[in-house]
Formats: structure tokens, C-alpha cells, sequence
């Protein structure tokens, strides 16, 4: 054996390669899903909505219903592919957090984590790799179909009568980066549960409850991310469609309603992606703790 | 360079912070270079220690050097084992290998690992998952192998091989140690198994270090003694003594010369392991005092 050194730094491992070879069945799936959710959303925001367009003018335009026709399969048909295509890009988070922890809670029950970190690298390079790949592949697949479900939406908001309103639950999310950043989320919370829990099917049912509680608390607290504007008697009455009404009551017989106009959305949207952004971070710190709890002081190095 | 390949003071492992002690007080030294027997009975402690010399566990107190760094600094020069030989189901044996190269950069010698691989008559492009157990293990050593590891740690290596493999790949590590002077330290509760191609012991029971030093000067520090029953065997240290009818028999460190009028015997290492695991108060005995 030499007793040299080289001074040179060792050329880096190639573990983004092997990752992405190790879950290639699950980048093809994740590519498909983000294919065909596109492609269903391109056509809600053409051909589908043009249709359930030109049934409600001649819906709303109709005077005498002995003589009047109209195309009811083409409003129902885009009303359940609209409702199908936002429920497929809402589901994501809670794949992406079902995944997350079945691979981390896979790779430490079969104790090929432990084959992994006696390479040349070192563990905290492991699960760096491991969390910054996948949150590429979901933020930038996330980000597409947020901005396909936003076109569509917006080209259909003021022609068909039955469209949604910005603050639907599901609307909501799939429309901005809210839902890109409750997925980073739900892989963060998917590998932590991996990283604790050590088993495939525990984590994985985990991560998806973890991912579910943080979108139960974001949901209660998104009307209150923003300061609400205040409307009484018929000036409440008279508000359009588009305000979201968070609350009501009765002041002195008058009737009031705390309301979020339209032009709430982005201040909305932004506060809460920050505030699941931040739960992200916070669950990224705690798998580098597991870990560290794991491999103790040995992770560094 | 050091000559010592794994060095521990005082090393403890508890797992969580009410468990029990996996390890404690663990102090020996396993110089470079040899082939090293970690033995002990299941649960004793032996995969911890190989744990934490693989950088996979963290110490709870004590010191632990690997190749003269710590076992974090050392990582890309150790090769380890584990009992189960993890690997992933879904790759090849080919792809396996080419990821080893991937992940040990300017390390790796696919040669060797590519030898050891066909050595086994394995198909590279079959799939791990499709794999019997002694084809596995082969596989995960020619993994660690062709890391080119100055430190070898294999965790219960043989323990699902049937006897032909088990001789054939022992054959592997011995040419492995012999040519590349790889230090080698592997685990198992069964003695006989290592005793022919291990030249220093580790013996660990109830998660301390009973035994460790080259097993020659570990059995020249031992005898086996017979002599009549009541016979006080002091100053020696006994480790093990049984009286059967007007026989007294055990096994002593000798302080001196023993008296003529016993019957004297070198023991085996069987015999010296043994007596060990059933006498958990005899003093430790480890490499220090062993080569003075």
C-alpha cells in the first residue's frame, strides 16, 4: 500500500445518477401523470371550455323554453373533467408524500441506506441528494400544472356560469404556488416519517397523515394569512360572487360579513406559500437531525 | 500510514437514552494487516462494534480510530458488510458494480470486482432480487472489495452460505489479505468457522471486550491444567475450573512455572473461547498485555 495522498480533492460521487436509475419506474410514472394531467388541462382551457361556453350563452340567452336548445353534455362534461383535473394536481402533495416515505422507510428497513452510506460519501450527502433531486422533479412538475390549471380556469371564469370561484378549497391550491410548496412539503414530511419511523408502510401512512394535518392547519389559518375587509347591511348584501365570505354576523340588527375580495388572491396565496414553505424547512431540518440521530457525529466528514 | 487499523479507549453504544449498553468500556487495539475474528454469542455486541467502526453508528462515549482517523474520515477507505448484504433488488449485477465505481471515485477496481463476480458463475445481467443468498453475498463483497478498502468489515459474512461457497469465498478474502495486505475483521458466534483463516481474535461477550491480542499469543497465555481436587491454583488467574470427582480441571493464565505435579495442556481456541463466555467475571485479557 502507497502511503501518498493526492492533493487533489477526489473527483465527486455520481449519486444523482443512481438515484434517478433506483426510482426510474416512478420518474416515468411521475412523468405520464404530469403529461396527461397537461394535456387534459389544455383541453379544459380550449376545446372543453369552448363548448360549456357556447351551452351557457345559449342557456342564458334562452327566452322561450318551448323552442330553446342547448348543449348540456358539454357543461356537464367540462363541470367533471374540471373537477377531475383539479383533484388529479391536488392529489400530488399527498403522492409526493406517500412516495417520499415508502422510499426513505424502504431504503432503512431493508438496510440498503446502510449499503449507501459506506460509499465514498458521506450520509448527509445521501439524504441532501435524496431530498434535492425529487423536489426538483415534483417543484418544476408542480409548477407547470398549477400554470396550465390557471390558464384554464381563467379562460373559463367569466363564460360559464358553474365555474369555480378563486377560493374554491380545491381551486385554490391548484391554481398557485400553494400546491407546488405543500408537495415540497409532503416529501419533507414523507422522508422524515421514513427517516423516524424505519419502516416502509408505517412511513408511508405517516408522511400522508403528516402531509394531511399540515394541510388541515394551513387551511384554517388561510383566512386569517391576510387582513379581511369588513362589509355591513346592503352593501354586504350587495358584494359580487367573487368576494370569499369568511364570516358573518349581526352588529346592532345589521347584518356584517368579514370578506376577502378578489384581489386578495396573491397577497393570500404568497402568505401561504411562505408559511408552508417555512414547515417545509423545518421538517428538511428534522430529517438532517434523524439522520444525525442515526449515524451519529460519524454523518459529517 | 498507521499500523493500527482500528483502535478503541473506553467505547460505549447505548441505544436510546434508556436502552441498555450494547457496549461498554471497550478498549483494545487490532493492528493492520491481519485477519481479525470478532466472536462472541448473538446479541453480544459485535455488530454494534462493526457498526460504529463503519462510520454507521455514533459512539456514546469512549474513542474509536479507524485507520488512524476517525471512522467518519476514514469512510472511502473502509469496505464494510452488513449481515443482511443489502443491495438493491432492482439492479443488475453488472449495474451494481458500475455503481460502486460511481459512488467510490478514483477508487474503484473494476477488475477485481468484475473477478469476484465471475468467479461465482453469475450472470452480470441478472437481477439482484433473483439472486440466491451465497450469490448475494458475493455480490455485496465484490461491492466492498472493489473499493479497494484498506479495512475490511464483514458482519456475520458466512452465516447463510452452504460449506462449498463458505470455503470458496473465504478463499477470496485470504487472497484478498494476503495481496493487498487488507486489514480484515469479521464477526461470528461460530468459532470453528474463523479459526483457520483468522490470526488474531476480538471476543466480545456481554458487550465488553473479553479477549483480544493474535490468537498465538492469546493460546501461549493460557494452559490447561489437571491436577487433584482442592488444589489451590494460586497465583495464577483462573478463568475456568470444574472439579469432577477427585479431578480438578481448568484453564489458567499462568503467573510463573507451573508445579511439576500437574498435567498441563495446551488449550484450543474453542476451549479458550468457551471458557471465556462462561466465566463473565474472569479478567479481561487484551492485546496489551498479551504481547508483553
Amino acid at each position: 500500500m502507497t502511503t501518498l495522498t493526492a492533493p487533489a480533492p477526489a473527483p465527486r460521487a455520481h449519486l444523482t445518477r443512481w438515484l434517478l436509475r433506483l426510482h426510474r419506474p416512478t420518474l416515468y410514472v411521475w412523468a405520464g401523470l404530469v403529461l396527461a394531467a397537461a394535456v387534459l388541462l389544455l383541453l379544459l382551457r380550449g376545446p372543453l371550455a369552448d363548448a360549456a361556453a357556447d351551452a351557457w350563452r345559449q342557456y342564458d340567452s334562452c327566452t322561450d323554453w318551448r323552442r330553446c336548445t342547448y348543449d348540456q353534455n358539454a357543461i356537464l362534461r367540462y363541470k367533471d373533467w374540471y373537477s377531475y383535473a383539479t383533484l388529479a394536481v391536488a392529489a400530488v402533495p399527498f403522492l409526493t408524500a406517500a412516495w417520499a416515505g415508502g422510499a426513505f422507510g424502504k431504503e432503512l428497513e431493508s438496510g440498503t441506506a446502510k449499503l449507501a452510506w459506506t460509499q465514498s460519501s458521506t450520509p448527509v450527502r445521501w439524504l441532501a441528494v435524496r431530498l434535492a433531486v425529487p423536489a426538483a422533479a415534483v417543484a418544476a412538475g408542480t409548477a407547470l400544472l398549477v400554470w396550465l390549471h390557471h390558464l384554464a380556469w381563467a379562460t373559463a371564469n367569466d363564460r360559464i356560469d358553474t365555474a369555480k370561484q378563486w377560493y374554491d378549497v380545491w381551486t385554490f391550491h391548484t391554481n398557485g404556488p400553494t400546491l407546488p410548496a405543500l408537495a415540497l412539503c409532503g416529501l419533507a414530511a414523507g422522508a422524515l416519517t421514513g427517516l423516524l419511523s424505519r419502516r416502509t408502510l408505517p412511513a408511508l401512512g405517516l408522511g400522508l397523515l403528516l402531509t394531511g394535518a399540515v394541510w388541515t392547519a394551513t387551511q384554517l389559518l388561510l383566512p386569517r394569512l391576510w387582513p379581511t375587509r369588513t362589509s355591513t347591511g346592503k352593501a354586504f348584501f350587495a358584494l359580487p360572487n367573487s368576494s370569499w365570505t369568511v364570516r358573518t354576523g349581526k352588529h346592532a340588527e345589521v347584518p356584517y360579513g368579514d370578506y376577502h375580495p378578489a384581489s386578495h388572491y396573491w397577497p393570500l396565496q404568497l402568505t401561504t406559500t411562505a408559511l408552508l414553505l417555512a414547515v417545509t424547512a423545518l421538517l428538511t431540518l428534522g430529517c438532517f437531525l434523524a439522520l444525525r440521530r442515526l449515524t451519529g457525529k460519524t454523518t459529517a466528514g | 500510514m498507521t499500523d493500527t487499523a482500528i483502535a478503541a479507549s473506553a467505547l460505549g453504544k447505548r441505544f436510546g437514552r434508556r436502552g441498555g449498553w450494547a457496549l461498554r468500556d471497550c478498549a483494545f487495539r487490532l493492528p493492520a494487516g491481519r485477519v481479525c475474528a470478532v466472536v462472541g454469542p448473538n446479541g453480544a455486541g459485535k455488530s454494534t462494534l462493526l457498526a460504529l467502526a463503519a462510520g454507521l453508528l455514533g459512539a456514546t462515549e469512549g474513542e474509536l480510530t479507524v485507520l488512524g482517523t476517525t471512522p467518519a474520515k476514514a469512510r472511502p477507505r473502509v469496505g464494510y458488510v452488513a449481515q443482511d448484504k443489502p443491495l438493491y433488488p432492482q439492479l443488475t449485477v453488472a449495474e451494481t458494480l458500475r455503481m460502486g465505481a460511481d459512488l467510490n471515485p478514483g477508487r474503484w477496481d473494476a477488475a477485481a470486482a468484475e473477478r469476484i463476480v465471475a468467479a461465482g458463475d453469475l450472470d452480470p445481467k441478472s437481477r439482484i432480487r433473483t439472486l440466491s443468498g451465497g450469490q448475494r453475498t458475493r455480490v455485496a463483497l465484490a461491492l466492498a472489495l472493489g473499493k479497494q478498502p484498506e479495512l475490511l468489515l464483514l458482519d456475520e459474512p458466512m452465516a447463510d452460505l452452504d460449506p462449498l461457497a463458505r470455503h470458496e469465498l473465504m478463499g477470496v478474502l485470504m487472497v484478498q489479505a494476503a495481496q493487498h495486505g487488507t486489514t480484515i475483521a469479521m464477526s461470528s458466534h461460530v468459532v470453528a468457522e474463523l479459526e483457520d483463516s483468522c490470526d488474531h481474535l476480538l471476543l466480545i461477550g456481554g458487550g465488553r471486550v473479553r479477549l483480544a491480542g493474535e490468537i498465538d499469543d492469546l493460546l501461549a497465555a493460557h494452559t490447561r491444567v489437571a491436577a487433584e481436587a482442592g488444589t489451590d491454583l494460586a497465583p495464577h488467574t483462573v478463568v475456568d475450573s470444574r472439579t469432577t470427582g477427585r479431578q480438578l480441571s481448568a484453564l489458567v493464565r499462568p503467573a510463573g512455572p507451573l508445579p511439576a505435579g500437574w498435567h498441563t495442556g495446551a488449550p484450543t481456541l474453542e476451549e479458550l473461547v468457551l471458557a471465556h463466555l462462561r466465566n463473565p467475571e474472569a479478567p479481561a485479557l487484551t492485546a496489551v498485555e498479551a504481547t508483553v
